[in-house]
């Protein structure tokens, strides 16, 4: 099948939609498939043979934060070209909502679309100003996709109709056979935690788990919290006690072997996220890593960890929730090892072998249902405005 | 104002409105098309899912009751489907009194296939029996996603003809109002 795929994202900066595209790109290469994307990208920056760059991105504010975008004339004629230098059997756009390529190609697309809506937090004013001007190329859009109920969600009440539900990807086996490293790794005294994610970012809830690190100091003192992440080291050491900055070891930003094999090393994995996660993928990786989690209780989370049966819920921004869940983790054994197990278990749901196989599923619907729409024989615009089209099938096509 | 100025005032704005007529019908013919491919996916895949689970009734793998369940369930939703054939697929009205047949199929296939006994099932029958369960579970996934994408073109076609002009101008035509296709297509187990 040849497949194109648009991501609105600068393709070398990190991120999940850039992760996810690159993943999908690659897996259904992998299958033998013809797949292309289409990303913004600097021109010289070097990049993977299956993407085109739309042209450079430049930061806009949007929805919020600043996305890494590409838009205008150079844009739009880009896309125009690879569209038809493509000629796609199905085309697979991400986020058609932001103000990007994805738009200027969805404006442009002529077979059949599929879209993926990521974000679970978009603001409606905009939206519905917006609307009415984007309607009809939205209406191109045969299949909808969301990667979790929370962004199903706002699909729904944004855009009006449904979308499939199916998660983002992770490569579970990279993670499954990362190896532990003796520095990150626990003993009885000394446990230690994992915090992922950027540390000036309070919505990532480092702020939630320091707090919470100093009841879990009181009750053992030697635990250890390991926070990899970019971001000010400094200012946020500033924002913690000096007990806890003293248990506390910044890794900085780290590549996916060193997260994979953190993830495998430590006694649990905390997330304290605070909000605006639509998804959770790192749930995920860290349960493909072996690594027990503990998780605020947002929707998100909830739903990868399915309830409390693969990882522990604690009430959200509830710094003391957060130590108890964690000091009863650390201190029951057979629980943390049977999550071990159910996370792994829980995790393969998610590997790229089953969502990728939705998507293809996906694919092969909407293609199907282009082809029967093809069929329908066009009456010339003239004879449809001097006679209504009949519909009822089997009787003499009396215009022609 | 002299008379030629009018005159062209009036010639644009009858081009205009032409222009926007012709817009909108073909924007109207573009969806209604997309809803009877998405109805010709949906009635594909239906099929094949009553195939498959006519195939594991008739495998001997299960126990008589339940193939007898699922034989009737699969049958039924396969005639009323070849029903249609004589007609023509492509009839917008398409779906009208299958989805009863077809939550009914759903119903037979999560009797038939309790989880409990799943495990033992993929053991007992090996990989004829693995290769069964896998064709039904990717023809009921497929089920879904054709549904949603099909109810999804639907409330486009019917918000556009909501619209006034589109009434006005009987921009439709003759053709009916697609309706929803609501029916029970939850998954007989976990994928």
């Amino acid at each position: 099948m040849r497949i194109g795929i648009v991501c609105p994202y600068a393709f070398d900066v990190p991120g999940g939609v850039q992760y996810h595209v690159r993943d999908l790109a690659e897996y259904f290469i992998g299958q033998g498939h013809d797949v292309q994307v289409l990303a913004p990208a600097d021109d010289d920056a070097p990049v993977p043979d299956y993407l085109t760059s739309c042209g450079r991105a430049v930061p806009v504010r949007y929805n919020g934060s600043v996305a890494r975008l590409t838009f205008g004339p150079v844009t739009s004629s880009r896309a125009a070209r690879w569209l038809e230098q493509g000629d796609f059997d199905v085309i697979h756009i991400h986020e058609p909502v932001t103000p990007s390529v994805s738009v200027l190609t969805l404006w442009a697309a002529e077979a059949p679309v599929v879209a993926t809506f990521h974000t679970s937090n978009l603001r409606s004013r905009a939206m519905q100003a917006a609307y009415p001007l984007l309607r009809p190329s939205l209406e191109k859009i045969t299949g909808r996709i969301a990667v979790s109920e929370a962004a199903r969600r706002t699909v729904t009440s944004h855009l009006g109709g449904d979308a499939v539900v199916i998660p983002n990807g992770v490569c579970v086996e990279d993670f499954e056979h990362a190896s532990p490293r003796a520095t990150w790794q626990g003993t009885a005294d000394a446990p230690t935690l994992a915090f992922l994610g950027r540390i000036d970012e309070p919505r990532k809830g480092l702020p939630v788990l320091s707090a919470a690190m100093e009841e879990v100091l009181r009750v053992r003192p030697g635990t250890r919290v390991l926070i990899a992440g970019p971001g000010d080291v400094a200012a946020a050491g500033e924002r913690m006690s000096p007990r806890v900055r003293e248990a506390s070891t910044f890794l900085g930003l780290v590549s996916d072997e060193d997260k994979a094999s953190l993830l495998a090393s430590v006694d649990a994995y905390i997330a304290p996220h605070t909000g605006g996660e639509s998804f959770g993928i790192v749930l995920v990786e860290a349960m493909a890593a072996g690594a027990p989690v503990v998780a605020s209780d947002l929707a998100a989370f909830s739903a990868v960890l399915d309830g409390t049966a693969n990882g522990r819920l604690f009430t959200n921004e509830d710094s003391s929730a957060c130590a108890a869940a964690i000091l009863e983790l650390l201190d029951d054994d057979k629980e943390r090892a049977r999550l071990r197990v159910a996370g792994l278990q829980r995790a393969r749901q998610y590997d790229w072998s089953v969502v990728a196989g939705r998507i293809m599923a996906v694919y092969e619907t909407v293609t199907h249902a282009a082809d029967v729409a093809a069929t329908v024989d066009e009456p010339g615009l003239w004879a449809r405005f001097v006679r209504p089209r009949p519909r009822q099938d089997g009787g003499e096509q009396q215009w022609s | 104002m002299e008379l030629i100025t009018w005159i062209t005032v009036v010639v644009i704005a009858i081009v205009l409105l032409a222009w926007y007529l012709t817009y909108s019908a073909s924007r109207l013919d573009r969806l209604h098309a997309k809803v009877e491919g998405a109805l010709a996916a949906l009635d594909a895949q239906v099929v094949r899912r009553a195939e498959s689970a006519l195939e594991l009734g008739t495998s001997g793998l299960l126990d008589p009751a339940s193939s007898l369940l699922l034989v009737d369930a699969a049958s039924q939703s396969l005639e009323t489907a070849s029903h249609r054939d004589g007609d023509h697929v492509l009839n917008i009205r398409g779906f009208a009194g299958r989805e009863a047949v077809e939550s009914d199929v759903t119903a037979a296939l999560a009797a038939a296939l309790p989880p409990e006994s799943l495990a033992e099932l993929r053991m007992r029958g090996g990989d004829h029996a693995g290769e069964l369960l896998g064709r039904i579970e990717a023809a009921g996934l497929r089920v879904q996603i054709a549904r949603r994408f099909h109810n999804q073109a639907v409330t486009d076609v019917q918000r556009v003809r909501r619209k006034r002009t589109v009434r006005a101008f009987r921009l439709a035509g003759h053709a009916p109002m697609p309706e929803t296709v609501e029916f029970d297509d939850a998954l007989p187990f976990a994928a």
